[in-house]
């Protein structure tokens, strides 16, 4: 059975491409068939986070517009196997989306046995955010420790139960946090909402907490997903995170401060 | 041009009698009371329980009159769909009529009223949606006690979405976000925290109140008087409160 995630979040800038690469990467390398679409059309991205900039030659307004096929579209990762891309068109913008013409694709998707379908979300809650989640059968709703990211998060959240097409099927979407950039300094000093207010306030299954990272910067500068770097923190966490998602019970990390080691204090 | 959606106070006349006279004699009479609150206030006429007699009343005579008290007619409602050419020609704007509805979360709100009182009641115009123009709902549970219809919310209020109860309380299982309204004819019961608005006795009733496990409301309002939590001072923020209307002041207190 093929399942439709989104990976949303109202608020800009939280993570939503970088995560969108991450649990594509991660669920194929487990795997499982896995398609990542990039709705943000004319602003996309992940065709930077993934490495194939270079190697976009027909997107997905072309497959919705008939003047190319899926297969034509979709990149093949060369570092994963049963990994596909199908990036956003750029000299477009979200108007050429049409509610048939996603539907198409998806369901072409479907009958190709992808088992996983991930819809990299633009920001906003307009055309290109609600076409990304409409079809969804799950939604990974990625949150900043941070308030203005929390309030649109749970404007995100409202739109999903009420306005998603599960939803209009009197089903509900099953909704999934991912905390990104998390920093347990911050949080201790009081700058940073914690994992429990985020919680309190969003109500929904926490699946991971992504800790700020030097190497997410490192990662889409050299179009790798961070989660193919083993050494990194975020990395390890995205990681974590796909291991919950399949069912595994994974304790969470990198929430605590680190204490400084004996020698690190006496030299700091 | 800015098209907005607006609270205002306006008030119904609910006719229970097809006597011209006796109805401006009964309205003139509510008006002395407090003339310059009424003078040039809105009015609409609704006309439901008189409906099937609409006929035997001088209408045009009836909005004369009216505006002689220094009301001003707005429109007619309560009208079967056959009567509405005939309400028209005698100078009424012909309003839509309040149906009752059973609903829940929305994305967006109609204005409508279910009493059926004698003299003129202040009522307000719940805020009229602005950019979503589906109606996705999601019914709840409705429980009915005693001829009123309670409704129950099992998920949280989320921001930008409204609630509203019309004839009845609103029972909230969880808790509601900034950024959220919720509004009932009748009170509020929220087991969890309020963080938007709240508002009870939306169409008039004074007794209504507002119960919550954590007050962290962004504003509340009872029957139309409404206060920012934050302009008041109260040291049950975060708190189990109540609050009620007293007069014209809003009362918080603990639970």
């Amino acid at each position: 059975m093929s399942k439709v995630i989104v990976v949303t979040s109202g608020k800009g800038g939280v993570g939503k491409t970088t995560s969108s690469a991450a649990i594509a990467v991660g669920l194929a390398a487990k795997g499982n068939k896995t398609a990542v679409i990039d709705f943000d059309v004319g602003l996309r991205n992940l065709d930077l986070i993934m490495g194939v900039e270079r190697r976009v030659v027909y997107d997905f307004v072309n497959v919705i517009n008939g003047e190319a096929t899926l297969k034509q579209a979709m990149i093949k990762d060369k570092r994963v196997d049963n990994l596909f891309i199908l990036p956003a068109s750029q000299t477009r913008d979200k108007d050429a989306l049409s509610q048939e013409g996603v539907e198409a694709v998806i369901e072409e998707l479907k009958a190709d046995g992808f088992d996983y379908i991930v819809c990299d979300s633009p920001a906003g809650i307009e055309k290109g955010a609600f076409m990304a989640l409409y079809f969804a059968d799950e939604a990974i709703v990625v949150t900043n420790p941070e308030v203005s990211s929390v309030r649109d998060s749970d404007r995100i959240l409202g739109i999903l139960q009420s306005r998603s097409r599960v939803a209009e099927q009197g089903g509900s979407v099953k909704e999934h946090l991912l905390i990104t950039r998390y920093s347990p300094e911050r949080v201790e000093g009081g700058d940073m909402l914690s994992v429990d207010d985020i919680v309190e306030i969003l109500s929904i299954p926490l699946l991971g907490i992504i800790p700020e990272s030097g190497s997410v910067l490192q990662a889409s500068n050299s179009g790798a997903p961070v989660i193919l770097d083993k050494e990194s923190e975020a990395g390890m966490a995205y990681s974590d995170a796909i291991d919950r998602f399949l069912g595994e019970e994974v304790p969470h990390r990198f929430m605590d401060v680190k204490k400084k080691g004996f020698f690190k204090k006496l030299f700091s | 041009m800015e098209l907005k959606g607006e609270m205002s106070m306006l008030n119904v006349l609910h006719l229970h009698s097809t006597d011209v006279s006796e109805i401006i004699k009964q309205l003139e009479s509510k008006r002395d009371e407090v003339p310059a609150f009424f003078q040039n206030s809105p009015v609409i006429v609704d006309c439901t329980n008189v409906a099937e007699a609409l006929s035997n009343i001088d209408l045009a005579a009836l909005k004369k009159r009216i505006a002689d008290l220094m009301f001003v007619p707005v429109g007619m409602r309560g009208m079967e769909p056959e009567q509405q050419a005939m309400v028209m020609k005698a100078g009424w704007p012909a309003l839509r009529s309040v149906a009752k509805k059973k609903t829940a979360v929305s994305e967006d709100t109609q204005s409508s009223a279910t009493s059926s009182a004698v003299e003129s009641q202040a009522e307000e115009k719940p805020k009229k949606a602005t950019e979503e123009k589906s109606s996705e709902r999601t019914v709840p549970q409705t429980i009915t006690t005693n001829g009123n219809s309670t409704e129950v919310f099992a998920k949280p209020i989320r921001s930008g979405q409204q609630v509203f109860v019309d004839a009845g309380d609103a029972v909230l299982l969880t808790h509601t976000s900034a950024g959220s309204e919720v509004m009932a004819g009748g009170s509020v019961h929220v087991y969890g925290a309020i963080r938007g608005r709240v508002l009870a006795g939306v169409h008039g009733d004074i007794s209504a109140r507002i119960f919550c496990r954590s007050l962290d409301a962004e504003l509340i309002a009872i029957a139309g008087r409404y206060q920012l939590l934050d302009e008041g001072t109260t040291d049950l923020r975060g708190k189990p409160a109540m609050i009620r209307l007293d007069g014209e002041k809003l009362i918080i207190e603990a639970l």
